[in-house]
């Protein structure tokens, strides 16, 4: 069973290959918004290692100020500071014109706050508790955001792709995908050289936000990992420890 | 205090104010019956008066005597009084002794207080008066009592009183009978209400005996106990459920952990702490799911179902699923004929359809057979995914929608144990029956419409 050799499980990655874990936005400052004092030491820890350089609010009048007077490239904020619910603060962020990405953070999952997270200003909302690698992945995202779309041939190393033709290809070989391949493939290419995780597949890929637990989006990507890297190329799809996949295209 | 409770009571409100209504009522209807007897009695008379005045006015003497006798013994006595003064004001004959005082002479009818003509002699009678001028300067004065007229108005009005009294008086006890029964029922309705909100939750409303209301009122109430009596028990489980769930991987965490430390290399520690990690994603997603279901129960009334193709929700699934059943060497199939569509959130139902794909894969051995039916049929739809896999047993055919019910021959496969309870729940929100059948061998998960029972 040939597949199965690309399987990985969330937790036991196959050797694929691991990518580099440092962010590739060097001292990148991000304002960290978070009143629970260890969260908000793990995540400077975290960050901090990924060399970004971390700054952290308290409070939504302490976040408001950071934001105005520091300008940051990036924004993550608690839901909820000390009972009060910091998306009044993002909405005033927006209306005074400040325009850096937001990531939200917490811990109600329900769609209807997340509408009203995203409606409010923010870019992306990560649910709480969250693996750090998920965090990375969603703050690369947001740093990378490309004001894609208008090409209708994408590239990234060997690989080209043809959105209107539906047609891929990995140097002068013609790769034969399913529909689902095809949308993958186009997902790692608008994102070369970053971390794409599990959650990130299924809800901007499939668009599905509660799956049951398998290992779902392992084997799609084994399947066109199977059709793109064949025996002998250099291996471009990646797992990435704990965290997802990457389309590494050399540097 | 009773007076003032059945004064508020809603029914005998009501029945005051058709008593009310009656009175007005039948009141305005005997009134214009009284106002046209009186008015056309009286004008009948004074017409006739006027004409007899007017003919005797110009008789001579001696027929007039003759004629006014003639009138008193035959006539039908439409005439009670008749006199012929001379210019002096002298009566000459008949049976008025003078002119009444300030009764003009002008040949018109005018209503005047006289003395009663019979009876007793207490009081006195309305009585019209014509007199006329003859040429001879005597003065012809006929009149008319108007007792009849009176005796008339009088059967009319007692005939009101007769009527109405009752009436109200009927209208006012049956509200009071009703009130006070609806008010006995009404207080030991509340009564009930006060100890069900004082926790004891197996007390039910009075409700047997007619249809009526009230009664339909409270048989509703009784099932929205029961209904709350079935989430708290089902609550209280989950509590349970959570409780064992998330104690087991986490005392085993704590001893992967503890084992770790105490080992004589880092490596240990790394591999303990690994394993530890796995089990607390196992308890996060536990709780995940959880509040996913208790999400979907809760907005079961704001989501805003629209018309969804239950065979496109289908092939989103067995595309999403092909690849893992291909890599576990599982023959996966997918039937549909047509588009059938129904009303519901389209992401919701793949989850569904998802997770009892999820199951049959994962409970279904390397080289088995799993498929997913859709079908228009009578009833609506039918959708079936089945497998030939382990099968479940009769006896757990019910166990395996309660959440954290995992069957004893799959206690190795890892999962939450919620994902059957999950699909039932959006089956739930649907209007939708999800149930399991022997696939024989196997089991087949099948949803279609909800019977209406």
């Amino acid at each position: 069973m040939p597949i199965m050799d690309h399987l990985t499980k969330p937790q036991q990655d196959s050797g694929h290959g691991e990518a580099p874990l440092a962010s590739a936005f060097q001292n990148a400052p991000v304002l960290l918004v978070e009143d629970d004092p260890d969260m908000a030491a793990e995540v400077t820890k975290e960050l901090t290692n990924l060399g970004y350089h971390v700054r952290v609010a308290e409070t939504e009048a302490e976040g408001l100020a950071a934001a105005r007077s520091h300008p940051a490239t990036l924004m993550i904020v608690d839901r909820m500071l000390k009972g009060i619910d910091s998306l009044s603060m993002i909405e005033t962020l927006r209306r005074e014109g400040i325009r850096i990405p937001v990531l939200v953070v917490s811990a109600l999952a329900s769609v209807d706050e997340r509408i009203r997270g995203l409606k409010a200003g923010g870019d992306d909302y990560l649910i709480k508790p969250f693996a750090m690698g998920e965090l990375a992945a969603r703050i690369e995202a947001l740093l990378r955001r490309s004001n894609d779309s208008r090409t209708t041939v994408l590239q990234a190393g060997p690989l080209t792709i043809d959105l209107i033709e539906r047609s891929a290809m990995r140097g002068k070989r013609i790769l034969d995908l399913l529909p689902t391949e095809f949308k993958l493939l186009e997902y790692l290419m608008r994102r070369p050289g970053q971390v794409i995780t599990r959650t990130m597949f299924l809800e901007d890929v499939w668009h599905y936000r509660n799956m049951p637990q398998t290992n779902l989006v392992d084997v799609h990507i084994g399947k066109l990992r199977h059709k793109v890297d064949m025996a002998g190329d250099t291996p471009l799809i990646r797992s990435v420890r704990g965290s997802g996949f990457m389309l590494h295209v050399g540097d | 205090m009773w007076a003032i409770e059945l004064f508020r009571s809603a029914t005998f409100r009501l029945a005051i104010l058709f008593a009310l209504a009656v009175s007005v009522s039948t009141a305005i209807v005997f009134a214009f019956i009284y106002w046209q007897v009186a008015t056309f009695d009286v004008e009948r008379l004074n017409a006739i008066l006027v004409g007899e005045v007017a003919r005797a006015v110009t008789q001579p003497e001696d027929r007039l005597e003759r004629e006014i006798e003639l009138r008193f013994t035959s006539d039908l006595r439409r005439l009670d009084y008749a006199a012929l003064f001379d210019q002096s004001g002298k009566l000459q004959y008949g049976n008025v002794v003078a002119i009444p005082e300030g009764l003009p002479i002008d040949g018109k009818s005018h209503t005047v207080e006289m003395r009663k003509l019979r009876g007793d002699d207490a009081g006195t009678e309305p009585v019209v008066f014509v007199a006329g001028q003859r040429q001879d300067g005597g003065i012809v004065l006929l009149g008319r009592s108007l007792y009849e007229v009176d005796a008339l108005r009088q059967v009319v009005l007692q005939a009101l009183m007769i009527g109405i009294v009752p009436a109200i008086l009927l209208a006012l006890a049956t509200g009071t009978i009703f009130s006070l029964r609806g008010a006995r029922r009404l207080k030991m309705i509340n009564e009930t209400i006060i100890r069900i909100m004082q926790g004891d939750l197996q007390e039910r409303l009075p409700a047997h005996g007619k249809m009526d209301d009230l009664n339909s009122v409270a048989s509703a109430v009784n099932l929205m106990l029961d209904e709350i009596g079935r989430l708290l028990n089902q609550l209280k489980s989950v509590g349970d459920n959570i409780a064992h769930d998330l104690r087991a991987p986490l005392a085993v965490m704590h001893a992967k952990l503890e084992r770790g430390l105490a080992g004589q290399s880092d490596q240990d520690l790394r591999i303990a702490a690994k394993r530890a990690l796995a089990d607390l994603d196992q308890a996060l997603a536990t709780v995940s799911a959880l509040l996913r279901i208790s999400e979907i129960e809760f907005g079961r009334r704001r989501s805003a179902f629209t018309r969804v193709d239950l065979t496109e929700v289908c092939r989103n699934v067995f595309e999403l699923y092909e690849p893992l059943a291909e890599a576990k060497e599982i023959t996966f199939t997918f039937e549909a004929r047509e588009p059938v569509f129904v009303l519901g959130d389209f992401d919701l139902l793949v989850e569904a359809i998802a997770n009892l794909v999820d199951n049959a894969i994962k409970f279904t051995p390397s080289g088995g057979l799993v498929s997913i039916t859709v079908k228009a049929n009578l009833a609506g739809f039918l959708i079936r995914v089945s497998d030939n896999g382990p099968g479940i047993a009769p006896f757990e055919r019910e166990q395996i929608f309660k959440r954290f019910y995992r069957s004893q021959k799959c206690h190795h496969i890892p999962g939450t144990g919620l994902g059957l309870s999950m699909a039932a729940t959006i089956a739930d929100v649907h209007g939708f029956d999800l149930r399991v059948e022997d696939n024989q061998p196997g089991a087949a998960f099948v949803i279609c419409p909800r019977q209406a029972a």
